[in-house]
């Protein structure tokens, strides 16, 4: 049993990573939560501005925000899924890569790649795979229904920022791997699989998990990308958020663009459900 | 490591003294004499011309938001204002929304970055007069009576008609559209495919919102019914006519949108600019979907500098400003009483296209039920 | 799944153990490098052809038939480039300096001492992923509005209006901790588990080293590859940064790009200004890693 006097220790230490994330992030989350319960712009004359409501939150759960919310999990995890996987592979080979110039240019590369997005990463597509664009005729030859404007075409572009977030997260777990235990399991007569399925594998396992969830965040909070390429025709549930808070068109609804807001929140926490539960099983992968 | 360590910890330690260091005006300036410019509800109750002049120079400087240069001239404008009075023009957050804007005036307050003065679409201007300040600039009486408020609180400033601008180099053989219902010409789908574009999401981009509308009047809707201007672009759609990029200068450019339905002043200011890259634009106004808006101008109630709000307001409001308006193809709101009083600029007013027909405004309901049309029924018919 | 597309490209011919082995691993490796190639070069077209195309538009006009760099010679004479570049820089730093200052105690004690505040950790570093900027931005001008729509003399009102200094606004590291938080976790935890920290605590304060020495001399080192990952992540992250900056109304590297562009008379602008801010992003963020990496080779040994 570890000594109450460490365990304080330990306390103090991990005291202000959470008092800093009460206030930094409690703080704004609590006036999003209490926004969203509250009405700002009464519909008819038996409510009152400022009265305690769940209307914002049940409107938030039907209709196009049902939708929105819905092809927003979908596109998430569909370009999570993929963005994993290749990047997990990328990581893989640029681990494997002996430059150490080419490791760093890389690994920067992803870093500022990570982030890129918007209109201007918008931009970069339309003017290659847009209408008009250079290469619009070549993808269409395989894909004959390709187009820039719709899910598919969002799907495409969201890799361009998700897989080197996966990179630049599993490079430090895939350089971990070291070489000498590949050559250690083969000594002892063990095949690649073998290895993968006892020593890489669940070594590398809870990171990948890890570099998943980040991508599918990410993929999930994006919404200027998806806004410059389609004009709102797919619906997501952050586009809605932005043009209801920061739009030209849609007023006095801040209450519903937070109420829509917490929504996210719930996701989050469902997305936790699953994927802790998942993590301990991987540890006991590693330990079995 | 201790190189970067030091490093860090040199910036960190310099930032930090810097941030303590700086200091941070924060309370509002006050006009100078005795009078609160924060209440003068016009330029005569406050001493007259000279005398708002001297307090907004005294205030030294105007905060204004959400303003690109290139929108409406506004570039132009704040230079010659800054040139005529000295007054330093803070533009914050260039490509804003109303959105942003509201709420800016509503969380700024005491800030000396908060915005003196809006200008926002009629959806944010109506609900919001709470927090503006009543005013009424000198030529009060050149703005008709359906676009400003009665207590002065809001304003029109400038606006203009939904048009169909066109690259006709690219579209040939069909010929460059004029009307909505050209758009859905059966001859000309092929030539049209893929190329006609809106200004953004509808749902949050008032010159997508107002094409949606204007192609509604165009198909049998009015002002209390958008919905058949969501089926119309849903037929767009479905010929393969409409992609649903947003057009902006560089879209165009790229020969990615060539048919945009989208403000004339935008249209216009994207076809001049595009001369000199040897692409051809035409603006033409559709005769069969009419719909035009203005933007207003509002004081915030809290503004820091309200003499220099004030002085701003009465620049935009004079024939010099107004005449700015128009050098960036947008109409003026005081057109008909200046095309009287002989003073608009002659060469401005030949660049405007021309409009046939008149046009009626949406009331504050109109405007809701709309929207909720477009923020339900959009992204089902298009998807 | 992914094991097997992996172990895939791998040749699983068994092997007697000795005599055979320089020849399987002979095979392995080429077929490997193989598939490597196949990959990275995929990859590198999907990231690089759009780039290019961007540059051919900014570069070439074909309606006068004219080739022009003059769209990217614009922004370094443009006024303010220097200030907003330098802001940005300082708001990372300190971005930085809090994060790790937060981070690295409380991963190192919950690994060692309370694991079984993982699942909090882990929640904590997923929530400000999902939430929107936008929803969040707001949320904290709510906030920072409790301070500033008080009376003018109270303390909070005060802070409000320092956070938002414009010649240093604070409150931009703060919510940038909070955003890069996710980013940093993961990068720290992914390194974190291969180290044995254990052994290497024991070890070290066996030898009589106080808490800071042994953080500073023997896990740290251990680290630095999900240390500078998660330094340039974030570095990236806040030069990348927008709809915060923005709305809040200040003027970093980002939303000064934007402005500079706004006058422009010019299609090709736009898309110039932000290849180059990405080129830029890049060479800054290139250089620190070096700084980092040259230590790299002198401390490998003391690790």
């Amino acid at each position: 049993m570890i000594s109450l006097v460490k365990k304080l220790g330990a306390w103090g230490a991990v005291l202000p990573l959470l008092g800093y994330c009460a206030i930094a992030l409690g703080l704004p989350i609590w006036a999003i939560l209490w926004d969203g319960l509250h009405l700002t712009n009464p519909q008819n004359t038996s409510e009152t501005t400022g009265s305690l409501t769940l209307a914002n939150l049940t409107t938030s759960w039907h209709g196009i925000y049902l939708k929105g919310l819905e092809t927003s999990l979908r596109l998430s995890l569909f370009t999570a899924i993929i963005s994993a996987l290749v990047g997990l592979f990328a990581a893989y080979a640029i681990a494997q890569s002996k430059g150490r110039y080419f490791k760093q240019a890389v690994l920067t590369a992803s870093g500022v790649l990570a982030n890129f997005g918007g209109i201007p990463l918008a931009f970069c597509f339309i003017a290659t795979i847009g209408t008009g664009g250079v290469f619009l005729s070549w993808i269409q030859s395989v894909w004959p229904s390709f187009a820039l404007d719709t899910f598919s075409g969002v799907a495409v572009v969201y890799p361009y920022f998700l897989i080197p977030l996966m990179v630049l997260t599993t490079l430090p777990a895939l350089d971990g791997l070291r070489e000498q235990w590949k050559e250690a399991s083969a000594n002892l007569g063990g095949t690649s699989w073998q290895y993968w399925r006892h020593i890489g594998g669940p070594l590398l396992f809870p990171a990948a998990l890890g570099g998943f969830v980040l991508c599918f965040g990410s993929s999930f909070a994006a919404y200027a990308t998806a806004k410059a390429l389609t004009d709102g025709t797919v619906p997501l549930v952050t586009t809605q958020i932005a043009s209801i808070l920061s739009g030209n068109v849609i007023a006095g609804e801040n209450d519903l663009g937070m109420a829509l807001a917490f929504n996210t929140v719930i996701v989050c926490g469902v997305m936790m459900a699953v994927y802790l539960p998942l993590r301990k099983r991987s540890a006991k992968w590693l330990e079995s | 490591m201790h190189r970067i360590t030091k490093l860090a910890c040199a910036a960190a330690a310099v930032t930090l003294a810097a941030s303590a260091c700086s200091s941070n005006s924060s309370t509002t300036s006050s006009g100078s004499g005795s009078t609160n410019w924060a209440t003068v509800t016009s330029a005569s109750a406050g001493g007259g011309m000279t005398a708002l002049i001297a307090a907004a120079k005294a205030e030294g400087s105007l905060n204004v938001i959400a303003l690109p240069p290139t929108w409406a001239n506004y570039g132009t404008l704040m230079a010659e204002f800054k040139a005529k009075y000295g007054i330093t023009v803070n533009d914050a957050n260039p490509n804003g929304s109303s959105g942003d804007e509201i709420n800016a005036i509503e969380h700024d307050k005491g800030l000396a970055t908060a915005p003196d003065v809006v200008d926002v679409g009629n959806s944010h201007a109506l609900p919001n007069t709470n927090l503006f300040s009543d005013y009424e600039v000198s030529t009060w009486a050149n703005i008709p009576a359906g676009l400003k408020d009665a207590n002065g609180s809001w304003y029109g400033d400038y606006g203009g008609y939904i048009s169909i601008g066109c690259v006709a180099a690219k579209v040939a053989p069909a010929p460059c559209p004029t009307t909505f219902a050209e758009l859905l010409d059966s001859s000309y789908t092929a030539d049209y495919k893929g190329k006609v574009s809106l200004d953004g999401d509808p749902t949050s981009a008032n010159a997508a919102f107002s094409g949606v509308w204007a192609a509604a009047l165009a198909s049998g809707g009015s002002l209390s019914n958008i919905q058949p201007g969501i089926s119309y672009f849903g037929k767009l759609k479905s010929n393969g006519e409409f992609n649903a990029t947003g057009d902006t200068e560089s879209t165009i450019e790229a020969g990615s949108t060539d048919i945009t339905i989208d403000w004339e002043y935008l249209n216009s200011q994207y076809a001049s600019d595009l001369k000199s890259k040897g692409i051809t634009m035409s603006v033409a106004i559709p005769t069969d979907g009419l719909y035009s808006a203005y933007y207003d101008q509002a004081i915030s109630k809290y503004a820091p500098h309200p003499a220099a709000a004030r002085l701003w307001e009465e620049f935009l409001y004079s024939a010099e400003g107004q005449n700015g308006f128009m050098g960036g193809y947008a109409r003026p709101v005081e057109f008909a009483a200046m095309q009287s009083a002989g003073t608009l600029d002659a060469t401005d007013e030949k660049l405007l296209p021309t409009v046939s027909g008149s046009v009626s405004y949406p009331t504050e309901s109109e405007l809701t039920t709309a929207q909720n049309a477009v923020t339900s029924g959009w992204a089902t018919a298009l998807g | 799944m992914r094991s097997a597309s992996i172990s895939a490209s791998h040749s699983p011919a068994a092997a007697p153990v000795g005599a055979r082995r320089p020849k399987r691993r002979g095979l392995d490796l080429s077929r490997v490098r193989w598939w490597r190639v196949a990959v990275l070069g995929v990859l590198g077209i999907y990231f690089v052809v759009p780039l290019a195309a961007t540059f051919w538009f900014t570069f070439y006009t074909p309606g006068t038939h004219q080739f022009s760099l003059s769209p990217y010679g614009q922004i370094f004479s443009a006024k303010g480039f220097g200030t907003s570049v330098l802001l940005t820089f300082k708001v990372a730093v300190l971005t930085i300096v809090i994060l790790y200052a937060l981070l690295i105690p409380a991963m190192i004690a919950v690994q060692l001492r309370l694991p079984k505040l993982k699942p909090l950790l882990e929640s904590l570093a997923m929530v400000p992923l999902v939430l929107s900027p936008v929803a969040l931005v707001v949320g904290v001008q709510t906030v920072l509005g409790w301070g500033t729509n008080g009376n003018p003399g109270t303390p909070l009102f005060q802070l409000a209006v320092d956070l938002q200094n414009g010649n240093f606004p604070l409150i931009l590291p703060i919510i940038y901790v909070v955003i890069a938080l996710p980013f940093a976790y993961r990068s720290l935890d992914a390194q974190l588990r291969s180290v044995d920290l254990k052994t290497l605590v024991e070890a070290s304060r066996g030898l009589g080293a106080s808490w800071p020495v042994t953080i500073w001399r023997a896990v740290l080192p251990n680290l630095r590859t999900g240390l500078l990952s998660g330094a340039i992540l974030t570095l990236a992250l806040v030069f990348g940064e927008y709809t915060i900056s923005s709305i809040l109304q200040f003027l970093p590297f980002s939303v000064w790009i934007v402005q500079d562009s706004q006058g422009a008379t010019s299609g090709q602008l736009a898309p110039a200004v932000s290849l180059l801010s990405l080129l830029l992003s890049w060479a800054v963020l290139f250089l620190v890693s070096f700084l980092g990496g040259r230590r790299a080779a002198g401390s490998n040994r003391s690790s």
